[in-house]
């Protein structure tokens, strides 16, 4: 049934390109496209073809969006209501170990530049 | 706040004191078996013991820990630094030579692989896109560490869904490009395996 209506929203969006600023789609419909581009690169990388079809672009920004939404959602609902935070979101994707890792090492590499860099501008500074 | 990865590694440290010498084996696991492993084995403990006899051998178990870190120096304390050293020059070594095996496979790759691997490599979606995102939804600011964090997921949220597209377009006997098809029969087939999220379905059990 839900996914019925999923499908459903993916038709619209497909066969109504009038570009038409309607009222705001459930799936993101109307609006414009955020991520048309850095897509394309990545679901190249991925192993699609090199010029992947606008369509399939479409609707995998559409999952990209309202995944960012839905995790967005629960991170608001747990640890400190109303605010995001990393703790949350590493919460959430503990299951998952493919997130989980790449967060972490996300996260690690970040504070190792961090901390390369203000070394860097020490030095620089002192000397 | 602490860095994710070091909250994990103090939670092995954090059981084992006042333990016996099973939590040794949980130490050697994996570390995100850790903490799972250390609640698990401390709840059998309380049932192996049984009703009768439940606080005075755990008391008797902590006093003799107590007693043999302060009279041995060379036992628990020791044993405990000395391991977590261990296993990270074994983790170091095991990145050291997945670090020398990866670059034997990518000085062996084709241009076209070069390509795409450079391509897999760089593409990143848009900070500034994913915070604006994100804090239209909150209606708050969030941290930088949010945004890395979110846009590190989202990415491997995508590269799921074009495995298992390309998966789908080889077994229906089709070349890519991906068609529409193939990617709504992937989220068809994660959603089963509950890989994709969906708060929108509430699950009534009892009518």
């Amino acid at each position: 049934m839900a996914e019925d209506e999923d499908e459903a929203g993916f038709f619209d969006d497909e066969g109504a390109d009038d570009g038409g600023l309607d009222g705001a789609g459930g799936q993101g419909g109307k609006r414009k496209r955020l991520f048309s581009k850095e897509l394309r690169c990545m679901m190249y990388g991925f192993g699609d073809d090199q010029n992947p079809y606008t369509e399939s672009v479409d609707i995998l920004e559409d999952l990209v969006i309202e995944f960012v939404t839905e995790m967005t959602h629960k991170a608001m609902s747990i640890g400190r209501q109303g605010r995001v935070q990393v703790e949350d979101i590493v919460f959430l994707i503990r299951k998952d170990p493919r997130k989980f890792a790449r967060v972490k090492d996300l996260l690690t590499m970040n504070e190792e530049l961090k901390r390369a860099r203000k070394a860097f501008d020490e030095a620089t500074y002192g000397s | 706040m602490a860095d994710p990865a070091r909250i994990k590694r103090e939670i092995p440290k954090a059981t084992s004191p006042g333990a016996d010498d099973d939590d040794d084996d949980d130490d050697q696991t994996g570390l995100e078996d850790d903490g799972e492993g250390a609640s698990t084995s401390g709840s059998g403990r309380n049932e192996t013991k049984g009703s009768d006899g439940q606080s005075k051998p755990k008391e008797e178990a902590k006093d003799e820990s107590a007693a043999g870190e302060d009279d041995e120096e060379g036992g628990d304390p020791k044993r405990l630094k000395v391991e977590p050293e261990k296993k990270k020059e074994k983790r170091q070594k095991v990145d050291e030579d997945e670090i020398q095996k990866m670059q034997v496979l990518v000085s062996s790759f084709s241009e076209e692989q070069l390509n795409r691997y450079e391509m897999y490599r760089r593409s990143a979606f848009p900070k500034a896109a994913i915070k604006r995102l994100i804090q239209s939804i909150t209606g708050s600011s969030v941290s930088q560490n949010v945004v890395i964090a979110m846009s590190g997921i989202s990415k491997v949220f995508a590269g799921e869904i074009v495995e298992e597209a390309l998966d789908v377009c080889d077994k229906w006997g089709e070349t890519p490009p991906l068609q529409p098809k193939h990617m709504r029969e992937a989220v068809r087939r994660l959603k089963t395996r509950e890989q994709i999220p969906n708060t929108k379905h509430k699950n009534i059990l009892f009518h």
